[in-house]
């Protein structure tokens, strides 16, 4: 859901006409390069996706010469990283940026990751973040984004008998399936997610047990 | 929880595989091209090993239409994509646990 979700929030944004001029920027949180998903690392990746003006990009070409000049090498440090950021999206009229499964990340980079979008926020009244995650980094949210809104995503028996017809059509065992067992799969199962709402795994190919 | 133990639930991949990013053409959505990734790797090296963007295609290629469309609709969606420091703050958080949602989307 948390990727479905975040993909459809930014192609609205995309797709919806608007009357001003937007730039998006968006970062697809995933455990397995959690090592690699350093605060400094997730920003560079944002950064990289608002370099659309020529004065954004000369900003960061000129960091990017200075740094090269430095004794000891070109890292860069979190706080040049923000810093460039809150340049970027100043110099662009109105910028989105989604992350997706923040829960994703370890928790000792969630919270500055979260404290340097909040700092660049700060300073970019414009900016608009979309997030999503588990609920056991809802409590982080909040406290670091205390006016943060928040919606909870359930299973919604629409959506269920949605994916369930397109696993359905799929299907590649079309042998075992009748009329009456497809039509008992979308009936029961939408009903039974709804009755138990929250804890519920329905697993691709789960309905598999029916047979 | 281990998220490893949804493994149909998510499946990420490499999921900011390369820089190619949304793109539109019919409205006023300015993002980079690949142009500019191209002209500057060192630069785009530089700033993150990451690369954004691939992930997004391959989620939207098995999206099914109309899923999650109810989001969309609420007032707090509409609120935060509209509105400008205003009394809905800019942040805007979803949250749901695995399989309530990540995996009946797949």
């Amino acid at each position: 859901m948390a990727g479905n979700l975040s993909s459809l929030v930014i192609d609205t944004l995309c797709d919806e006409p608007c009357e001003e001029e937007i730039a998006i920027a968006m970062f697809y949180c995933d455990f397995r390069d959690k090592e690699e998903q350093t605060t400094i690392n997730v920003m560079g990746a944002i950064l990289k996706q608002l370099l659309v003006r020529g004065e954004v990009l000369e900003h960061v070409q000129k960091a990017f010469q200075k740094a090269k000049k430095e004794v000891g090498g070109r890292g860069l440090r979190l706080p040049d990283m923000v810093q460039m950021l809150k340049q970027a999206v100043a110099t662009l009229p109105k910028v989105f940026i989604c992350i997706d499964a923040l829960d994703e990340c370890l928790p000792k980079h969630l919270l500055e990751l979260l404290g340097s979008i909040k700092d660049i926020l700060g300073e970019s009244p414009r900016m608009r973040v979309f997030v999503t995650g588990r609920p056991q980094v809802e409590a982080e949210i909040i406290r670091v984004f205390t006016t943060c809104v928040t919606i909870p995503i359930s299973p919604k028996a629409h959506d269920i008998k949605r994916y369930l017809e397109k696993k359905l059509e799929m299907d590649t065992e079309q042998y075992a399936m009748s009329d009456r067992l497809r039509a008992d799969i979308l009936r029961v199962i939408p009903e039974r997610i709804s009755e138990m709402c929250v804890g519920v795994s329905i697993v691709p190919g789960s309905y598999m047990i029916l047979y | 929880m281990d998220p490893t133990a949804y493994p149909d639930s998510i499946s990420f991949g490499n999921s900011n595989a390369n820089c190619s990013n949304v793109t539109n053409s019919h409205n006023k959505v300015i993002n980079v091209n690949n142009f500019i990734a191209d002209e500057n790797p060192e630069i785009m090296k530089w700033l993150s090993p990451l690369d954004p963007g691939g992930r997004h295609q391959d989620v939207r290629t098995d999206r099914l239409d109309g899923v999650g469309n109810w989001l969309l609709e609420t007032n707090e969606f509409q609120e935060w994509r509209r509105s400008e420091g205003g009394a809905g703050g800019p942040v805007l958080f979803c949250y749901g646990d695995p399989g309530v949602g990540k995996t009946y989307l797949r």
